[in-house]
């Protein structure tokens, strides 16, 4: 389903217009020539704070964040929600729809867009949201802020059955895992870190040359973690894993300037370091890496992933990821403690 | 062909009839000889008459006025001031249409639509009669369109389809239903009897249940009146909603013939177990919405609407869980559900089937599969989708329930016509398929009736309540929730 967009209809609209004008594009994109067929496999809310930037301009919402890159490899209705707090309920105050159409000519697919801003209340929100989701399908929340900053409000986490984040935009690792408490403790919805993916070779090389958390090997060891700068809430979630299954961590660090340098200068420089005993590992973009004393060196590539290949997987995946929850779960009492 | 319509001056003729019968002029397909005449009291010139029209159609057609037709259709309109309920009340009419006929070349067919409150359905057609505009079957044609609602319980549907029956054969009386009407509704059966993969699978081995949800965003608007006096199980759910069931669950018809297929239709009507006394309290649940939020507005409870008493017991929202007692679908419950002030307009029939042994795929609990789910969408979306899992592709086992999507707008592009032009070409071209018949209508009230009378004996008593802009209240989920399933919102 990759696929750059072949063609984009787009319509400003009235928020009680949205329906009527969706199926107008439709219908549009129904006379043409090749038959485009609606690919729909969830609805994905993509939230955004309002900023200056956009304006009255709806299509500029849709700018910075790869929503048509990820709307081409999940096809979803994509609803893209500039929203803040308001007190008095209202109607969104503008909006916009649109067709998406990928694929060749003899295998056109298009996505709905639904572009909307809004300042309101909880509950107004609400049910502007229940307004334009569809029930049949799975519902996610795609968070693109810095969740340290403003956390998803209730109505978000009412009509989703997921959220989508990336702990990497976290500006205050502490900040971040207060917001995520609620979460964690009332599991309202499916958690999908995109920065949890990128622990994934570290993970598995790890259990690999040590074996299984809960095995003998990890027992009394004291693991250190150090991270290069803006890598601080990636340490917390390889913290939160190693201590959701017993495993003794010390706070991650920052790495001392100089190592920091060199792990940049160096090709696919480390962002994290790890000491267990006397076993060295590193994650960096390209791969971790794992050097002991008695054995050859071992290393695990990180599958080339773009945030929209990152977002289109945890879409797709409809299970909790338990691992990953446990390991919130043991950050948040870190925190708390 | 003559087209009179009793109350030609009111909000129906505004928003449907006149916008239906011009895009059907557009289309070429009304009969070349025509003239519509519109009735009412207060008197209107016919030039007025077509600005009212125009107005009308400029507004509610799907299609946008062209000038060249526009012209041609005006020409066909007319109207007479008349009192349907007064005494030679219909002296005047008789005479205008003799004119215009004679005018237009016209024969005198007929066809007469009661466009007025349902008050006057039994004083007009008893004034036809009077007047000798019914001619006797083997003369010229004469057909009577009755619009909703037929009564307001069994015995006030009597008087009314007897009134009918003194002056009108049952072939000559067209009851609208306009959901039968619908594009998507007439798909069902095309579905159902024109593919080999749906109709295998409906019946009790393999269907779980069924949903029919009919939501509608507005609240009561204008028409407390009449809403007050109705409520949703009268206004929605003794017509459309049964109507939609019987086509959803109706044998296969074994000619199209249109009496052929209301049998079918009448049969499933006659199947549903009656829901009587204690019955009612465990299967049905009926509610009123409170102030609450639409589309981020604040929207107020129904009690606060204009026109609505303050101590009003008229439930805006009725679910039910219903049993057809026949060989196909015994076991089967279907739950059908409608209400005011839900979170969005729209109809949906949901055919659920049974969930695949727990044996692979979902052999760990955690680990639940969708069950195969075919959405009919009845509006706005039209079209209908079927869910299926499939394996999401990579090197572990993971599955999706995927969509196969059929999608009106984008598979045929146009806009479908509206239900009030197949009905009114249909009663032109007198074919009854999509109206209901006299039994129908009668067998629908009989099986609600003691679900009213229920609910009035136990007056506010289990009468609930949901803010506006939610999908109801929560004994509405209850009712599916204690059987192990969950509504599918539209
Ligand atoms: N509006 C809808 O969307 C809708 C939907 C479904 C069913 N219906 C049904 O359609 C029928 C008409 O509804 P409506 O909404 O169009 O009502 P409406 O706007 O009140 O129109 C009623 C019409 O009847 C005429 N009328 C009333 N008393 C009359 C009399 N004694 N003699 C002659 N004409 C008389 C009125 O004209 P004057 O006042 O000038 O006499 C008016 O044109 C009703 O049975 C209603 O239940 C309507």
């Amino acid at each position: 389903m990759d696929g750059a967009v072949a063609d984009r209809s787009w319509r400003a609209s009235t928020p009680e217009a949205i329906d009527a004008d969706l199926a107008a594009l439709w219908r549009d994109v129904g006379r043409g020539e090749t038959s485009v067929a609606r690919a729909v496999m969830s609805n994905l809310i993509v939230f955004r704070s309002p900023t200056s930037a956009a304006g009255g301009d709806m299509a500029a919402l849709v700018g910075g964040v790869p929503v048509e890159e990820v709307a081409a490899r999940h096809p979803s209705r994509v609803i893209v929600l500039e929203h803040c707090h308001g007190e008095a309920p209202r109607a969104p105050s503008a909006s916009a729809v649109g067709i998406l159409t990928f694929g060749p000519p003899t295998a056109r697919y298009g996505v709905e867009l639904i572009v909307v801003r809004s300042a309101c209340p909880e509950p107004s929100l609400l049910s502007i949201l229940r307004r334009f989701v569809r029930g049949d399908i799975p519902t996610s929340i795609w968070w693109t802020e810095d969740m340290s900053d403003a956390a998803p409000s209730d109505a978000l986490l009412t009509v989703g059955r997921q959220l989508v984040y990336d702990s990497r935009r976290w500006r205050d690792a502490r900040r971040g895992a207060a917001a995520m408490a609620p979460l964690v403790r009332h599991h309202r919805v499916d958690l999908a870190d995109l920065n949890w993916r990128r622990l994934a070779p570290l993970r598995r090389a790890l259990t690999h040359a040590r074996g299984q958390l809960k095995s003998d090997a990890w027992r009394g060891v004291d693991v250190r973690v150090s991270h290069a700068a803006d890598e601080a809430a990636l340490a917390w979630l390889f913290f939160g894993w190693l201590r959701s299954d017993g495993v003794g961590c010390a706070d991650p660090a920052p790495m001392a300037e100089a190592a920091a340098t060199a792990a940049r200068d160096r090709e696919g420089g480390a962002l994290l370091a790890i000491e267990i005993g006397d076993m060295h590992a590193t994650l960096s973009l390209r791969s971790a890496d794992v050097v002991c004393p008695d054995a050859p060196p071992l290393g695990v590539a990180a599958a080339a992933e773009s945030e929209a290949d990152a977002v289109a997987a945890e879409l797709r995946s409809l299970a909790p990821d338990r691992t990953l929850a446990a390991a919130l779960e043991a950050i948040v009492e870190r925190f708390e403690r | 062909m003559t087209i009179v319509i009793f109350g030609g001056g009111g909000d129906l003729a505004r928003r449907k009839l006149l916008p239906a019968l011009y895009n059907l002029h557009v289309d070429g397909v009304l009969p070349p000889r025509i003239a519509i005449v519109g009735v009412g009291r207060k008197p209107m010139s016919d030039d007025d008459y077509r600005a009212f029209a125009k107005a009308g159609v400029e507004k509610f057609s799907r299609r946008p006025i062209e000038a060249h037709a526009w012209e041609a259709f005006a020409a066909a309109l007319f109207f007479v001031a008349a009192e349907v309920d007064g005494e030679q009340a219909l002296a005047p009419l008789g005479a205008r249409l003799d004119i215009v006929e004679h005018e237009r070349g016209l024969n005198g067919d007929r066809i007469y639509y009661l466009a007025i409150p349902p008050t006057l359905f039994a004083p007009t057609v008893q004034q036809l009669a009077r007047s000798r505009f019914v001619p006797p079957p083997e003369g010229r044609i004469a057909r009577v369109i009755v619009e909703k609602p037929i009564g307001r319980d069994l015995q006030s549907a009597r008087v009314i389809n007897d009134a009918i029956a003194e002056v009108f054969q049952e072939p000559q009386v067209y009851r609208i239903d306009h959901y039968l009407g619908k594009e998507t509704v007439q798909n069902i059966l095309v579905m159902r009897f024109a593919n080999s993969i749906f109709e295998p699978l409906f019946n009790q081995k393999y269907v779980d249940h069924v949903q029919i949800t009919v939501a509608e965003e507005e609240g009561v608007g204008t028409r407390a009146g009449y809403y007050e006096q109705a409520g949703a199980l009268r206004d929605m759910v003794q017509n459309h909603i049964l109507q939609l069931l019987a086509m959803v669950a109706m044998e296969p018809p074994h000619s199209l013939d249109a009496d052929v297929i209301r049998d079918e239709r009448l049969e499933v009507l006659k199947s549903l177990r009656p829901i009587e006394g204690e019955a009612v309290d465990a299967n049905v649940v009926r509610a009123q919405y409170g102030p609450g939020f639409i589309l981020g507005k604040a929207a107020p409870g129904y009690t606060e609407e204009s026109g609505v008493a303050p101590a009003s017991t008229t439930e805006t929202y009725v679910a039910l869980r219903v049993c057809i007692d026949n060989w196909r679908w015994a076991g089967v419950p279907f739950f059908l559900r409608t209400g005011k002030r839900l979170p969005k307009r729209a109809s949906e029939i949901s055919v659920h089937l049974k969930e695949v042994p727990p044996i692979l795929f979902n052999a760990d609990r955690s680990a639940r599969l969708d069950p195969t789910i075919l959405s009919i969408r009845i509006q706005p979306d039209e079209g209908f989708s079927l869910g299926i899992n499939s394996k999401v592709p990579g090197p572990h086992v993971q599955i999706y329930p995927v969509k196969m999507d059929f999608h009106y707008g984008s598979t045929f592009g146009g806009s479908s016509p509206e239900a009030y032009e197949r009905l009114l070409l249909d009663v032109i071209a007198g074919d009854a398929t999509l109206f209901m018949r006299r039994d129908a209508v009668e067998a629908a009230w009989q099986w609600v009736m003691p679900i009213l009378d229920r609910w009035a004996e136990r007056g506010r008593d289990g009468l609930a309540a949901y803010p506006a802009g939610e999908w109801g209240p929560s004994e509405g989920e209850a009712l599916i929730e204690s059987t192990g399933r969950r509504w599918m919102a539209p």
